[in-house]
């Protein structure tokens, strides 16, 4: 049974070396190597340039959809959340992954694990979007603008700032737990199953992770594009459109 | 506090894992998006231009088809004027050669008839003459009996002279 947290395998002074932080090394590198692979763009693209010229133009287009004015500026936070969270959800699904390792005090400790099932990345990443959004929403509408989402003399719009103001801390809370949830839950349960019974019983539980994987990074990339979309938007021009950040 | 330790949350992992994402966010940004964007609006604005140069392409060769068209339709228009000009030629020609041997036939049965024409007046006067010597001879023999030969001379003499013949 896989342990809440990430089980550390080195120890490097301050920093414990965790199996989903090598695996985040392991995403993080086969993230570079598409960018290395990329760098010679070609006018007839080949397989993988078309991949990625089709997902990033899809990505550009849905950004464009919900917010024409600031989407070059939304757009690499929603693509990048989206590529780094989903190689990571797929990383945890490959063979090996969360059963080989080795054995302390009696119990199994893997030497990789989806980075995305720590909730020290998720909720970095959480933490991350939510503080970026705010940002934006400050240099984009201005300090007045951005402060006058959450005061107001109108007690109707002192009460709706107010819970927009616990709604950015509980955005956090929502965004972290959700994904490693997911995730997390999806290895405890491919675990169970395969201690049942290892073989066949596992592929439809497999096939549905796969599922979680790709949706669950969507909806995470999504939600932070679709808050950043919101808090650049000006209140008078936002036509009731603010509150739609929560699932 | 518990629940944050149970979860696994430390500080430095999380940290890292930020500023991990961070480095990422600018790898991607600098070369893979920007790049990528860059050779779609490079390709939107080739096959732009392609199919630009291709309707043009298609339009100058409808032109010239047309003009290959008009430039035939009036080859033919001419080609059937020399065809009909030449007929109308050949057609003169040969109505001149008729009526140039009409002519000449014309003129050659005009000459016969002439010619015939005169071969009969010369033959009427041989005929004549001829039938004026048997005259005389006649005359001659038959007033041998009955009128001396004074007066046979004489009347000899006057008929031929009235037949105009030159006697001997």
């Amino acid at each position: 049974m896989a342990a809440f947290s990430a089980e550390t395998i080195l120890q490097i002074g301050q920093v414990p070396i965790t199996n989903s932080l090598l695996d985040t090394i392991i995403v993080d590198a086969l993230l570079i190597w598409g960018i290395f692979s990329l760098r010679k763009l070609s006018m007839v693209p080949g397989v993988f340039q078309n991949i990625a010229e089709y997902a990033i133009d899809g990505f550009y287009n849905l950004t464009t959809n919900i917010t024409p004015k600031h989407a070059g500026k939304i757009f690499p936070w929603f693509m990048s959340f989206f590529v780094f969270i989903f190689l990571s959800n797929w990383s945890g699904l490959i063979p090996g992954f969360g059963t080989i390792g080795f054995y302390r005090n009696g119990e199994l400790v893997p030497y990789l694990r989806a980075a995305t099932s720590d909730i020290n990345t998720t909720a970095g990443l959480a933490i991350l979007s939510v503080f970026v959004t705010q940002g934006m929403g400050i240099a984009t509408v201005g300090l007045k603008e951005y402060v006058s989402r959450y005061v107001s003399w109108n007690p109707i719009n002192l009460f709706v700032g107010i819970l927009e103001f616990v709604g950015i801390f509980t955005s956090i809370i929502s965004l972290s737990f959700r994904l490693f949830g997911n995730i997390f839950a999806g290895e405890v349960l491919l675990s169970t199953i395969s201690s049942m019974f290892a073989f066949l019983l596992p592929l439809p539980f497999l096939m549905l992770e796969v599922i979680v994987g790709f949706v669950q990074a969507l909806v995470f990339s999504m939600l932070t594009m679709v808050a950043m979309a919101i808090i650049t938007t000006p209140h008078h021009e936002s036509s009731e459109s603010e509150g739609g950040e929560h699932k | 506090m518990e629940i944050i330790k149970n979860f696994g949350i430390n500080p430095v992992l999380l940290i890292a894992q930020v500023i991990n994402f961070l480095i990422l966010l600018f790898l991607l940004k600098k070369f893979a998006y920007k790049p990528v964007f860059q050779m779609l609006e490079k390709r939107r604005k080739e096959i732009a231009d392609g199919l630009k140069s291709a309707e043009e392409g298609k339009l100058s060769l409808e032109k010239a088809l047309e003009e290959e068209k008009k430039i035939l339709k009036k080859a033919q228009n001419q080609a059937q004027q020399i065809l009909l000009d030449a007929k109308s030629q050949a057609d003169q020609m040969l109505l001149d050669a008729k009526e140039d041997t009409k002519g000449q036939v014309e003129q050659m049965l005009k000459d016969a008839h002439s010619q015939l024409d005169k071969e009969s007046v010369e033959m009427e006067k041989r005929l004549a003459l001829n039938s004026a010597k048997l005259a005389v001879e006649m005359l001659e023999k038959s007033v041998k009996d009955i009128f001396s030969e004074k007066e046979q001379k004489e009347a000899v003499e006057r008929v031929s002279k009235k037949l105009k013949i030159n006697r001997n």
